[in-house]
């Protein structure tokens, strides 16, 4: 039968096929999507109609439907995605004229390289493991084809079976074969959807609910020791401008080289930062960077940006002091960092006379703010009401309920009233250790705004409003398995038995994500210089040596898997057939081969032609084994007497 | 014992000439307790090969020959009222003789071959409720035309299976040609041959056929042929649990005559293609290719 005309391979093709390419679903217009599995619906259907198969004419219309649809959504012939869209459609057309054995293995090897498209498109570890299964299916698919009688589960164990076999020779090769540069003119830049990160403005009255995500953002490794939770501030934007609801950077950042040289003091933090993909170059750094790689740039904010593709995850080494003296002010900060709208209303001015804002030091005017802040009837929530005009005197006078941003943004209000220079510095706060893989993963919840004012000889000084109203949110962070939209705000719980009933969960999901972590730092992020350090680690320098080991390590498991193999088979034979083929291996010298399927009587009969001499031991060995072999009463000593016979002869 | 089987052997090459390797397979046939089926075109000597083996054996011959109005009652007697006696008496029919010749049973209807097919396999006949047990040893040589010739209706595969063999005798080769020209007339030949081996001692050896040993290096190797049957692409069925007893009896009977008391892989190899070429049945009728791939791939271990 036409292998091309059997049902279960056909169902076997394109189930494999339909799950090959549904992960696409992702990366192309719906429209091939559609057009796709019409396609291979219809060729579904037609394994039991097959009358229904479209002819000639129907799959060349077919065809330049698909041309049309690529033309109508044409990106141009290169690139990934018009590659992608390409295979997809002839992969779907190819199924209508499935007629010969030599189709089956086009497509499926036309499968295989939609399979490995995905991995343009997404590289996580679950995709990996999905593509892995695809392929799993697939190569089943080509072990049906080959065998006689097609059954599925023996064919999904062999196939299985051939991928775990491989699996070492990929590892070795992945360490080992040197890693290839994209040139950057071939870098994929098409745009791609990018998580919402931190925005690059902040208006907190206009904001009734604030959506909080456990999306990461970053995940950090401390070399040594961590820094204490309340020195936790990762470090964005820096928000100066403001026009009295909204408050965002100030265009002009092009003084930092009139910047006071920075002291750093105290103990350096050394960390590896690795950022997920954003859409801003922006790469939240501890407080306060102090060394940090080639690529990246300290702005006059002390803000750390990228000048790579911040969409794709990236991996940076950093070293941070958290005690730190930026020195004296320069005048385009003074300006814009004491700026207001208009001049401060006389319910504000009162306050900060009421809190000694004109008369006493600026630090004791701070300490009396955050008292302010802590004993007044202020409530942190993430649920504030609105404030759509006045945001900062209402916020101060009337509803008194908000969330990081209200705070930072009315601390520095005040801060201006008082003629102190204060701006809004916007990051994130804390993150939560992992302790399984020990980094600190950095959520979209933690997002934070606080405040920096400058003072003399200590220069630019955080305070944090928030610290004062809310300590436990800087101290312990936000528990986000219990973030309820709309709800209270909930805090690492401190009862033992909530604590019980949420560990496994918790443990869980910090188990994941260490592997996560680390199938990003040691699979995706393999490039050359991590390939370099990684094989230098081991002491291979050049590509002379690494080639060396790769061919080493390869033959060293090649060797190993036939020697298990080998000693295996050797072991389930029996002394007899053991002896017996010594025997076999004595008279092949001579050329006398006995065929797999040729009987020993047989074998002794061609063997006497060809060598007349020796017919008579040939004869009684061969009638030795019969007996004991097939015989009904062999004895011990014909064992040894056959064992005897075959170890003296000789030819 | 296995002498005598020489002194046949050599008795009936003297009458078929340059075929006996496969008189040799039509005797193991016998031994195995068997029926033979004898395939080919007319005129190469499957009557002779039935009615020589009779002869040798001192066994009671019948021949029947098969045509297309042939009944069942022709073949296994009928009950006829006898007026001398008035009562109903039973005739028995042909098939009850130790060696009945089938000849062109592909002539007959179905209705007529299975009522031969049926008393081979159950060794007794039965008429009108009554039982009638059937002579022993019982033997049938079957002949068949090609299938394709005019007016035949071929045997379908469940009824191949009751063969224990089915044998090609084939044209004979030059120099055997040569003397069967220059001789005298096989029939005056076979009634003048002696009996070489009397019934007695034949269900001696029947019985002496079933003692020979099979190790299970042997059973291995037959099983492996029979799973390679069945999971090869070659055949359309695979061997069935009968045919793989009936290869291990076929060898077994191949054993003994070759003098031995054990079952060699070479003992199923040489008995396969006349046991299991029918029952495979790929396509064609030349039982050596058929099994050809069995005999190339499943190695001896």
């Amino acid at each position: 039968m036409n292998i091309a005309q059997n049902k279960n391979i056909l169902i076997f093709l394109l189930a494999s096929i339909g799950l090959i390419v549904f992960p696409h679903i992702a990366n192309i217009p719906i429209s091939f999507f559609i057009f796709f599995y019409f396609l291979l619906g219809w060729r579904f259907i037609s394994i039991w109609k097959p009358t229904w198969l479209p002819n000639k004419l129907l799959v060349f219309l077919l065809t330049a439907l698909g041309i049309a649809l690529y033309y109508s959504e044409f990106q141009g012939i290169f690139g990934r995605d018009a590659g992608t869209r390409l295979f997809i459609t002839a992969l779907g057309l190819k199924l209508m004229e499935i007629k010969t054995g030599r189709d089956l293995y086009l497509i499926t090897y036309l499968a295989f390289i939609v399979a490995a498209s995905q991995f343009l498109y997404e590289q996580s570890l679950l995709m990996g493991a999905y593509i892995l299964f695809v392929s799993c299916v697939l190569l089943a698919t080509l072990v049906t084809i080959n065998s006689s009688k097609p059954e599925a589960l023996v064919a999904l164990k062999t196939a299985g079976l051939i991928i775990v076999q491989s699996l070492p020779m990929a590892v070795i090769l992945f360490v080992f074969v040197p890693r290839l540069e994209a040139p950057k003119w071939a870098l994929f830049n098409e745009p791609r959807q990018t998580k919402m990160g931190l925005p690059d403005s902040m208006e907190p009255g206009s904001i009734s609910d604030l959506g909080m995500s456990d999306e990461l953002v970053f995940r950090v490794k401390f070399k040594g020791a961590l820094p204490p939770p309340r020195q936790r501030y990762w470090r964005g934007p820096v928000l100066s401008y403001t026009d009295g609801k909204k408050w965002s950077q100030v265009s002009n950042m092009r003084f930092g080289r009139y910047l006071d040289k920075l002291v750093l003091k105290g103990q350096p933090y050394q960390y590896t930062l690795l950022m997920e993909p954003q859409n801003r170059p922006w790469v939240f750094a501890l407080d306060m960077p102090a060394e940090f790689s080639q690529t990246l740039r300290r702005n006059a904010h002390y803000q750390l940006i990228t000048q790579e593709n911040p969409n794709i995850r990236a991996e940076y080494s950093l070293t941070s002091y958290t005690d730190y003296n930026t020195g004296y002010l320069t005048r385009t900060e003074l300006k814009d960092t004491t700026q207001l709208p208009s001049p401060p209303s006389s319910k504000i001015d009162q306050l900060v006379k009421q809190l000694h804002g004109f008369d006493s030091p600026q630090e004791q005017f701070i300490q009396q703010l955050l008292n302010h802040f802590r004993k007044e009837d202020f409530h942190y929530t993430l649920t504030p009401p609105l404030m759509e005009e006045n945001p900062i005197e209402t916020f101060l006078f009337e509803t008194r309920r908000g969330f990081c941003s209200h705070y930072a943004a009315a601390f520095v209000y005040l801060m201006r009233a008082a003629h102190i220079p204060a701006r809004v510095v916007t990051g994130y706060q804390g993150g939560e250790l992992n302790q399984t893989g020990d980094f600190l993963e950095i959520r979209q919840a933690d997002a934070h705004a606080w405040a920096e004012v400058w003072l003399e000889h200590k220069g630019w000084v955080r305070f944090d409003p928030t610290a004062a109203i809310a300590p436990e949110r800087i101290e312990r962070g936000i528990d986000t398995d219990q973030l309820v939209p709309g709800g209270a705000i909930s805090y690492a719980p401190t009862s033992a038995a909530a604590q019980e009933a949420l560990n496994w969960l918790k443990q869980t999901r910090q188990l994941w994500s260490t592997i996560d972590y680390k199938w990003q730092r040691w699979v995706i992020n393999y490039d050359n210089k991590n390939q370099a350090s990684f094989l230098s680690s081991l002491g291979i320098a050049d590509i002379k040596t690494m080639v060396y080991w790769m061919v080493g390590t390869i033959a060293a498991i090649t060797a190993l898997l036939s020697w298990i193999l080998l000693y295996q088979k050797q072991k389930t034979i029996d002394p007899i057939m053991r002896t017996y083929n010594r025997f076999c291996k004595k008279l092949a010298k001579r050329g006398l081969i006995r065929g797999n399927s040729e009987g020993a009587k047989d074998f002794a009969a061609r063997a006497n032609q060809t060598l007349p001499e020796h017919a008579s031991t040939i004869n009684h060995i061969t009638a030795l084994f019969i007996k004991l072999r097939y015989g009904k009463n062999a004895r011990p000593e014909d064992l040894a007497l056959f064992n005897r016979r075959v170890g003296k002869f000789k030819i | 014992m296995q002498n005598d089987t020489h002194h046949l052997l050599d008795a009936a090459n003297q009458i078929i000439l340059g075929k006996s390797h496969k008189i040799r397979l039509a005797l193991c046939c016998l031994l195995a307790r068997g029926h033979l089926l004898i395939e080919d075109i007319p005129g190469v000597g499957k009557t002779t090969l039935a009615h020589t083996l009779a002869k040798l054996l001192g066994l009671n011959y019948q021949r029947i020959q098969f045509t297309s109005d042939i009944l069942p009652a022709d073949i296994i007697g009928a009950t006829i009222f006898d007026a001398k006696n008035l009562s109903f008496k039973f005739h028995p029919g042909p098939v009850f003789n130790q060696m009945v010749l089938a000849d062109e049973i592909n002539r007959a209807t179905p209705k007529a071959q299975s009522a031969l097919l049926e008393a081979m396999e159950e060794h007794h006949v039965t008429v009108e409720g009554k039982t009638y047990p059937l002579p022993r040893p019982f033997f049938v040589i079957a002949t068949q035309n090609p299938s394709h010739q005019i007016g035949t209706f071929p045997l379908p595969e469940s009824q191949l299976d009751r063969f224990l063999m089915r044998l090609e005798l084939g044209y004979p080769n030059h120099e055997a040609e040569r003397l069967l020209l220059k001789g005298q007339s096989r029939h005056s030949l076979i009634e003048s041959l002696p009996v070489k081996l009397p019934p007695e001692q034949l269900l001696n050896m029947q019985h002496a056929v079933t003692q020979v040993h099979v190790s299970n290096a042997v059973l291995d190797y037959c099983l492996a042929i029979i799973t390679f049957t069945r999971t090869s692409s070659d055949y359309h069925c695979g061997l069935s649990p009968r045919a793989g007893l009936a290869l291990l009896n076929a060898a077994k009977a191949w054993a003994f005559m070759d003098q031995r008391d054990a079952v060699l892989p070479e003992d199923i190899q040489a008995v396969l293609a006349a046991v299991a070429g029918h029952r495979l049945r790929a396509g064609n009728n030349d039982s050596a290719a058929i099994v050809a791939p069995i005999l190339a791939r499943v190695p001896i271990h």
